[in-house]
Order: C-alpha cells, then structure tokens, then sequence
C-alpha cells in the first residue's frame, strides 16, 4: 500500500492508489483509505510548502486487520484554512440522539463518521423520552392496527405510505435494538412486555422501565464509542449546511461548525449528511425539551433551500408545572418542564382558573376527563381570555393519603417550593413538548438537498401527520435513521470530492475583535431577545390561533428580529460571524417565522393546529402544508447561510 | 347541542377523537352562567360517581399493590437469578413498581408524567 499527496498548485490534492489485487475506483477520499503510518511523514513533508494550507495534524487510527477492503480504518487530516480546520468525513452526522446513533452505526461499516452534537452525546429529546416505542410485537396485534391509530391520531394528515412502512419495519427496528444491547422489559414467560397508551388500540409499547429513551441511548452510545469509524465531536454546534449549486440542483458538502469549548470553527467536508438534530421545543417560553432543541436543523436546512413541512403542528402537554404559580420560585429557570400527568385529572383533579371557577365544562362535557388536546386548547383559551400566566389544578380535595401515595413526585417537587397539594391547588401551564413538522423526508430519509438526509423529530416524513401519536416518535426515529442509511452508502460511493472545495465557502469568524465589553452586551441582549420571541410566540402562535394574532406575530417577530440585528451589527459583528448564544438565536428566529408561516396558510383546524375562523377539519385542505425556499438573496441573517453559495458544476 | 351521555363521561382518556370544541367568543355571560350552573351540576354528579369508581378501582388497585409488594417481596427473596420486580397482574419482570403508568393513557410515574 502506497500513498501519495501530490501537492498541485495553489491545493492540496489527496491522491490514493491502493495495490490491494482488486481494482480500486479513486475515489479521492482520504479517510475511506487504510494506512498503516507512512502517510504521517509525507504530510510532514508537505507542511512547510504552501504558506496559506498547514496540515497541523493527522489522527491514524488502528485499521482493521480485515480483508475485505469494504471495510475501513479512519484516517483524519485538518488542514486548516486561514483561521479554520476542515476535517475530511465520509458521513456527517448532526445530532446523538437515537436517529443520529442508529444511522452513524450503520454507515460506519462502509465509511467514516463524525457525529456532531452541540453539548454531551447524551443531551437530546430522546434521553428524555421516558415511555416508550411503540411497534407490532404481539400475535394478537397488527400492523393495520398500528397504522390505523397513527392516522386517527394524526388526524388523517399522514402520508399513509409512510405509516405503512414505519409499523411494518418497526418490530425488526426494536430487535435489533435488542441486540445491540438495549434492555426492555419483558413478562415472566420471556416475552417483551408492552404496555398500553392512549390512542393505541392494542399492547404495543416497549419499554425498559420509565427511562426507555435513556436506555436505548445508552445502549447505542456505548456501540457508537467503540465503533473505530466513528469520531464523536461533542460541544460542537452546527452552523450551516455547506452547500453549492448544480444547475437546479442544491448539493450538500458538508458542515461548519464550532467548537464552543476551544471557540474554534471546525468545518466538515463530508459525501453526505445526515440531519438528526432534534427539536425547537425553545422557541416557546413553557417546554419539555432540554435546552438543546433550538431547531438548528429545521433553520440550517431552510437556508439550504431544503423544502420544511408541516411547522404548524406542536403538540404541547396541557399541564407542566407553572414555576410562576409555586410560592417559592426555583432558584434558576427550569429546564425542562415537569408535567403534571393525566393521572391527576383521571383521579378526580379539577381545572381552575384564578378566579377559581372551574372552565372545563364550558368547552366540553367530559370536563376534565375530555381528551388531552381539548384540555390544552382550554386552558389556553382561558389564559389569552383572562391574559393570565396558569391555571389550578386542584386535587386537594381528595383524601392525603392516596394523593401522597399517587403523586409523591408531584408532591415533593411543590413542596420543595413551598406549596402543598394536599391542601391547595397546583398551579398548571401547557408546555411545547414535539415538533411533528420538520425538514420534508421521503421514504429514504432524503431530502430536497442532495446528499442530505434528515430523520427523528427534525424530519416531517408524514408519519405524524396533524398529531403524533404516543411513542411513535422514538420509532419513527429508528425506522427513518435505518432507511437512509443504503441510499446514503450509494450516494457516498457515487461522490468524489475535489477537496480544495473546502476553500470555496468563507470561513466563520469568532469575534474576538469584537472584545468582551461588547460581546457581554450583545449576550445579554440576545438572551433578552430570546425570552421576548418565545413570549410572542406562546402569546400568538399558542395553542388556540387566529389569522389576526398570527399576522401580529410575524409583525412583532419581524421587528424583533430587526430591533436585534440591527443591535448586533451596529455594534460591529459581521455577517460571518459566530457565538453559540446568536447562532441558537437566528435558527429560533427562522423556525418561529416557519410555524408562523405554515399556521396562517393552514385555513382548517386540524389535529394539533386550532384556529377560531377556521374552526373546522376541511376536507379539501387536508394536504401537508409545504414552505419552499425564499430567495437567499433578500432577506435577515437568520434566513441566509453564512458564507456565499459557489455556483459551480464541478463540484459533484 | 349537549349530547351528554354518562357512557361517555366514563370513557377511558385513551380516546382519541377529533373534537371541535366550541370557544366560548362568542356566548353571552347570562346563557354562560345558567347553562354553567345547569352542567356543572350534571358534570359534578357523575364526576362524582366517576370518582367513585376511580376510587373503588384505585382502592382495588391499593390493595392489590400491597399484594403484590407482599408477594414481590416474597418472591425476590425465592428468586434465585435477580432481584427484579415482577408484577402479579401482567407477569412484567423489572418494570415500574406501583400502578399501571399507562393507566390513564400517557406515561406517568408518582405523577410525572414523561410521555404521552
């Protein structure tokens, strides 16, 4: 084995001729090659020659001692690029949670990985998605069933095609997640035991105790960080798709991204992308999701002219705990809420609002025990009415012992701030807890963009449809993770790259110029823009909508976000440059104008999405509601990548 | 336009139907309060038989989770191989001690709920 770098002009070249007895495509891509040492000298040598393209550094990995040539070592260069480092991947994964680990387990049989994730590996929605994963694991069950539930609860807006697949190929998803090391629960006859939730009509959750989520991301972690193909860049926030022009076509090349705990920009030049970065349950002030979900990938893929579907739809739970209501408020803002579980209300609760008048059965007379999203809508409604922060939940009335004896967790959690359920209501908020629309999906995971793929909450593939039913996420994650993977290894293995293209994107800047009397100042207004947005939103874009206050928002979201450009750049940042707290910022910004934008097209209730002159299903409406590009030649900085788009054919 | 039925009132929260409830923008105060007054007293008294029977079923469940802490605790001890609880009523080995998380449709535990 022999490998040369040809050094050519003004670029660094990577040419690589195996003798291996096979014919050997030059594929022009360094890290599918295995070396065995040699390759660190040469580089070397060519480190003082060009004055602008320094190779710092080069990671050997022990290859495989395997024959078969499919299988590779990793081998990864930077070169860094004036004030960055590229590194070279087959595969770019965004996100760890269960999509972008099943995904990257899969292509790093035939390629390398690197899983970018903005904080630790564990910090996703799917750590904290503790039920369950719903599939057809039982004789008396059947995928029919499964399907049928999806689509009722989807309010019948979901890609039937896609449903099909999803609960045909759930069961072997689970097995193989089984094997992989992820332990369920199961019966004492041996069987995976399954529960049973609401709007399934048959047994079908898996689930390993109350913490599935956690589970199944353990078991996929500990595969991903023995796994030698796989790089984890953890702390290191996506920026923007790398993206270029081929006629028509958008082509993705990649990611930049940056390091938040060396504020470093690294950029990845990959064959092709994987977008698995989750939700943006924070673009509401009241949310389940961990501080992470700020909906990078839905606003990267919109600036990378990646068609989004479906953002009208944000299941929120009816009844979080309302830190505002508690007595003694929690020392620092909760990070994801704590939601008060139907069980309270199933047991006897009864809704309040702070005149203490009980509203449920103004909208409905099953009271309380109406159905979970007529609940929400309620409360909602009462609090825009009486422009009020919560609702009560009063379970008081109930003897002590069986509320403490149900509900010790609610129990402690209030009265650790002051509050006794047994003697005074609970004070309830509804909370963002799932984006069921996202970067549009087909039946591989691919998108508008090629050489992108998405899968987990941040695609709408359609299987949710107007309403996610429960667990059915966590499968929709591992059936859409698992599809993408062989027409990703294709489209790999049809790719070759010219790697001098890294140069052709500008770099991002940190602004270290800036200095850090103004870079305190422009995080301290960037966090007070943040609340505001997300104040707009649950005010206007809430639960219960309407055609005026939806055009309020986009009024208000629209200055807000010019008030805070303006503040930025006035204060000397530059279109390229780059902080975690304005990056989260801009993609808050472009996923709130895409919910904005896709509930005033809806002019229907339907499913999640609620709209008081439009307060009923329409037949004729019921399509997906689809948000093509805008021109990226207007527009805020939200809604435009970075750096420029290269129109050239000679890139793919 | 009230089609109330206690059928209905006792219809598990597992239902998934596609409601089109009526925002009240539009109701005079006065209609408000009688027709309020007039269903609230209906709601209240089946609430109440419905929370009777909650607590007669959550009474049987108490009693029955007793049971089965009992004949857990009994169990792990003639357990050989691991020390998992096993529920009497559904045969789950290792699952969540307590009532059914699912009972009423989402995924509670001591009354947090995590999924639904």
């Amino acid at each position: 084995m022999a490998a040369s770098i040809a050094y050519v002009g003004g670029h660094l070249q990577y040419g690589v001729n195996f003798c291996m007895g096979q014919s050997y495509k030059q594929a022009i891509w360094v890290p599918s090659v295995t070396f065995n040492g040699c390759l660190q000298r040469e580089l070397s040598w060519s480190c003082g020659v060009s004055k602008f393209l320094q190779i710092r550094k080069c990671n050997l990995f022990q290859s495989r001692t395997n024959e078969n040539w499919k299988s590779f070592g990793t081998v990864i260069t930077s070169a860094y690029l004036r004030d960055g480092s590229t590194k070279y991947f087959d595969f770019a994964v965004i996100g760890s949670g269960v999509a972008g680990l099943r995904y990257a387990l899969e292509v790093a049989k035939h390629g390398s990985v690197a899983i970018i994730t903005k904080a630790e590996p564990h910090e996703s929605n799917t750590n904290y998605a503790q039920g369950g994963v719903s599939a057809v694991l039982c004789p008396s069950d059947s995928v029919e069933s499964h399907m049928q539930d999806t689509i009722v609860a989807g309010a019948y807006l979901c890609d039937e095609e896609t449903v099909k697949v999803v609960c045909t190929e759930g069961p072997d998803r689970i097995r193989e997640l089984i094997a992989m090391g992820a332990s369920f629960d199961h019966g004492d006859d041996g069987n995976l035991h399954l529960a049973r939730e609401g709007g399934h009509s048959h047994h079908r959750i898996v689930h390993a105790a109350d913490m599935t989520g956690r589970e199944i991301e353990r078991a996929l972690l500990e595969a991903v960080v023995n796994d030698p193909n796989i790089s984890v860049f953890k702390h290191h926030f996506a920026i923007d798709l790398l993206t270029s022009q081929d006629g028509s076509d958008t082509v993705c090349h990649g990611i930049d991204a940056l390091n938040t705990e060396t504020q470093e920009v690294v950029r990845f030049i990959s064959k092709v992308t994987l977008l698995a970065s989750g939700g943006a349950g924070h673009i509401y002030p009241s949310t389940t999701n961990p501080l992470v979900a700020t909906g990078d990938g839905m606003a990267m893929a919109h600036r990378a002219q990646a068609v989004i579907s479906n953002m009208e739809f944000v299941q929120f739970h009816p009844t979080a705990l309302a830190d505002e209501g508690l007595p003694i408020k929690p020392k620092k803002t909760r990070e994801n809420s704590f939601l008060i579980t139907e069980a309270v209300r199933g047991d006897g609760g009864i809704l309040y609002n702070l005149s203490m008048e009980r509203f449920m059965p103004l909208y409905d007379e099953r009271a309380e025990l109406a159905p979970r999203d007529v609940v929400a809508r309620s409360i909602d409604d009462q609090l825009k009415k009486r422009n009020e922060k919560y609702v009560l939940l009063d379970i008081s009335h109930k003897p002590r012992e069986k509320i403490l004896s149900h509900f010790p967790n609610i129990a402690n959690e209030c009265l650790q701030h002051g509050l006794d359920i047994t003697q005074q209501p609970i004070p309830v908020v509804p909370a963002a807890h799932y984006m069921c629309g996202g970067v549009r999906a087909g039946l591989q995971g691919e998108t508008d963009v090629h050489g992108l793929y998405a899968a987990g909450e941040v695609a709408c593939t359609g299987l949710h449809g107007a309403n996610r039913l429960a667990s059915n996420s966590l499968l929709e994650a591992l059936v859409f993770a698992r599809r993408a993977v062989q027409p990703s290894i294709n489209h790999m293995k049809s790719s070759s790259l010219d790697l001098s293209a890294s140069s052709l994107w500008t770099c991002p800047l940190v602004p270290k110029s800036l200095g850090s009397d103004v870079m305190h100042k422009i995080l301290r207004i960037t966090k007070e823009v943040r609340k505001e947005l997300q104040s707009i939103m649950w005010k206007y874009v809430g639960i219960v909508r309407s055609t005026s206050r939806l055009q309020e928002a986009e009024q208000k979201i629209g200055k807000l976000e010019a008030k805070w450009e303006t503040y930025l750049f006035e204060h000397g940042w530059q279109q390229t440059m780059v902080a975690l707290e304005a990056c989260e910022m801009r993609n808050l910004f472009c996923c709130a104008k895409l919910v904005v934008s896709s509930a005033l097209a809806r002019h229907e209730s339907r499913g999640l999405h609620y709209m008081t002159d439009f307060p009923h299903l329409e037949e004729s409406k019921r399509l997906p509601t689809v948000i093509f590009p805008s021109s990226h030649t207007t527009g805020t900085w939200s809604s435009r990548q970075l750096h420029q788009q290269p129109i050239v054919n000679s890139m793919v | 336009m009230a089609k109330t039925s206690l059928s209905r009132l006792f219809a598990s929260l597992s239902e998934h139907s596609i409601t089109k409830p009526s925002f009240t923008g539009s109701r005079s105060d006065s209609v408000t309060r009688s027709a309020y007054n007039s269903v609230t007293r209906f709601v209240c008294s089946s609430a109440q038989e419905t929370q009777l029977i909650r607590e007669e079923r959550s009474n049987e469940g108490d009693r029955e989770a007793a049971k089965e802490n009992l004949e857990s605790v009994n169990k792990e001890e003639d357990e050989g191989e691991d020390g998992d609880h096993v529920n009497k009523e559904t045969g789950e080995v290792g699952g969540p001690k307590g009532p059914e998380p699912t009972r009423y449709g989402d995924w509670e535990r001591n009354g947090r709920c995590s999924d639904f």
